[in-house]
């Protein structure tokens, strides 16, 4: 029993949650912010960059509005962070972790990934900002938008493996990871593919990332629910908002490209993955503006619910 | 903590207020001093849109009467440490403003100015040495606050 507690503890505080993601997040955003910067033809910040933010933010002082909810307002941003870590703790890497199953399946992981955004809208209401109620019901509108594709897709992978290994729809990681590792990835399974693109167009989505960062819009909300944070809790907001984006892109590697060689080679192939999403991300946020928050709500119950419901239809028939 | 403090002269983000300015040295900071030509990201700044994330307080313009209030508020809600520049002639002496019965500046009157930077609107070099300083003055601030 206290073999098992250790065991997850490990796992959601030092490897592959915690520490682990923390640095891989925060590396991932300096490479990202670099890239854009290259695309620009700028040169960019170093790539430790947003290390040196956080432990900037940590020594600022940290304001609580007058209008603001103190409890609730200082809250949220720990929430974000530690959902984050568990989530990671979650996904199987191949040949490399794999979780206890005392952790749970791909429904717990659906519902931690939704918690962030959940924690960011009461941020954003606790505040006692306007700005911070706006970015609130969009990033309400955003989640109503994007969570039923995202459903869509899972269910479909669910569906798939589970028919693949006889039995209904299987929720199991490991078990997802598993068919994967002997029958090849689900990249290259032509009934998956509208569901692969329903989740690449789910990624900057969930992460705030533009086209789609409607609710933290700078220009026009002035960051929204962020507004009135500073310090130490701006700095968990940001972390929080790092490990967000290796756990959505981790889940897309375990749901369609789980494969890579045992022991270090297998992080080093599993952050090569976590590249190659940053690397289209950067370039997404070097081409495009910023949607309108109707245009945004219109194209996730159109194009990714669309695919995801061909997709689920596909593996079905 | 030294390292942390260490880490902190690597970030100094930006907040810019406008207290009164005719937009033209707004318009140097804005699309001059940080177009791709000039970046500034390359320090480790970054434009926020919150002045409670800011580190280092860009104002522009000769402080009206009706904009002091307002700026002080503003400016209160900078967390600590953080340092001040001064851009463009106006928030320095008032500039061809000066003595005008609108305006309440120049600015040192209300709030410590760490860096001048003059001219009309000054050059993006003239900017960008005036923030290589302020970030020296940020850094041993840092330090003295960890």
């Amino acid at each position: 029993m206290t073999e098992i507690v250790l065991r997850i503890l490990s796992a959601v505080l030092i490897f592959p949650g915690g520490v682990f993601a923390i640095a891989l997040g925060l590396l991932l955003k300096g490479v990202e912010r670099r890239l854009v910067a290259r695309l620009q033809r700028r040169i960019g910040p170093p790539l430790l960059q947003p290390f040196y933010d956080l432990a900037k933010l940590m020594q600022k002082e940290t304001f609580v509005p007058d209008l603001a909810d103190a409890g609730l307002f200082l809250l949220t941003p720990m929430i974000g962070v530690a959902s984050m870590s568990v989530a990671m703790a979650l996904l199987p890497m191949a040949g490399v972790y794999t979780p206890s199953a005392a952790l749970g399946d791909l429904i717990i992981l659906f519902y931690l990934i939704s918690l962030p955004a959940l924690a960011l809208m009461l941020s954003g209401s606790a505040s006692g900002s306007p700005f911070g109620a706006l970015g609130f019901s969009r990033e309400m509108a955003m989640m109503l938008a994007y969570e039923g594709p995202i459903l869509l897709v899972i269910v479909s992978v669910a569906l798939y493996v589970g028919q693949a290994t006889g039995g209904g729809v299987t929720f199991d990681l490991v078990t997802i990871v598993r068919y994967q590792i002997n029958h090849g990835p689900l990249l290259l399974e032509w009934r998956l593919a509208p569901a692969l693109l329903a989740y690449l167009a789910f990624i900057p989505a969930n992460l705030g990332m533009p086209p789609f960062d409607i609710p933290e819009a700078e220009t026009e909300l002035a960051e929204g629910p962020l507004l009135e944070y500073s310090g130490s809790s701006l700095g968990l907001l940001k972390l929080g908002a790092a490990i967000k984006a290796v756990v959505v892109t981790a889940l897309g590697i375990t749901l369609f490209w789980p494969n890579g060689p045992a022991g270090v080679a297998g992080v080093l192939v599993f952050i090569a993955k976590h590249m190659l999403v940053v690397g289209g991300l950067a370039l997404l946020k070097a081409g495009v503006g910023r949607m309108r928050i109707d245009q945004a709500v219109l194209f996730y119950l159109k194009w990714p619910m669309l695919l995801g419901g061909v997709a689920l239809v596909a593996v079905r028939a | 903590m030294r390292f942390l403090a260490k880490a902190a002269r690597k970030s100094p983000w930006i907040y810019r207020i406008n207290a009164g300015s005719c937009n033209g040295c707004d318009v140097e900071l804005a699309t001059t001093a940080c177009i791709p030509r000039y970046d500034i990201e390359r320090l480790g700044c970054q434009y926020c849109g919150s002045p409670k994330h800011a580190d280092i307080i860009l104002i522009t313009g000769p402080v009206t009467v009706g904009v002091k209030d307002k700026l002080l508020r503003v400016y209160a809600q900078v967390p600590e440490p953080k340092v001040t520049v001064a851009v463009g002639i106006c928030p320095i002496s008032g500039g061809v403003f000066r003595e005008s019965y609108s305006i309440a500046g120049p600015l040192d009157q209300f709030v410590p100015v760490d860096v001048n930077v003059p001219g009309c609107p000054p050059r993006p070099q003239a900017i960008i040495e005036g923030l290589a300083l302020a970030i020296e003055i940020w850094g041993e601030r840092a330090e003295a606050a960890a």
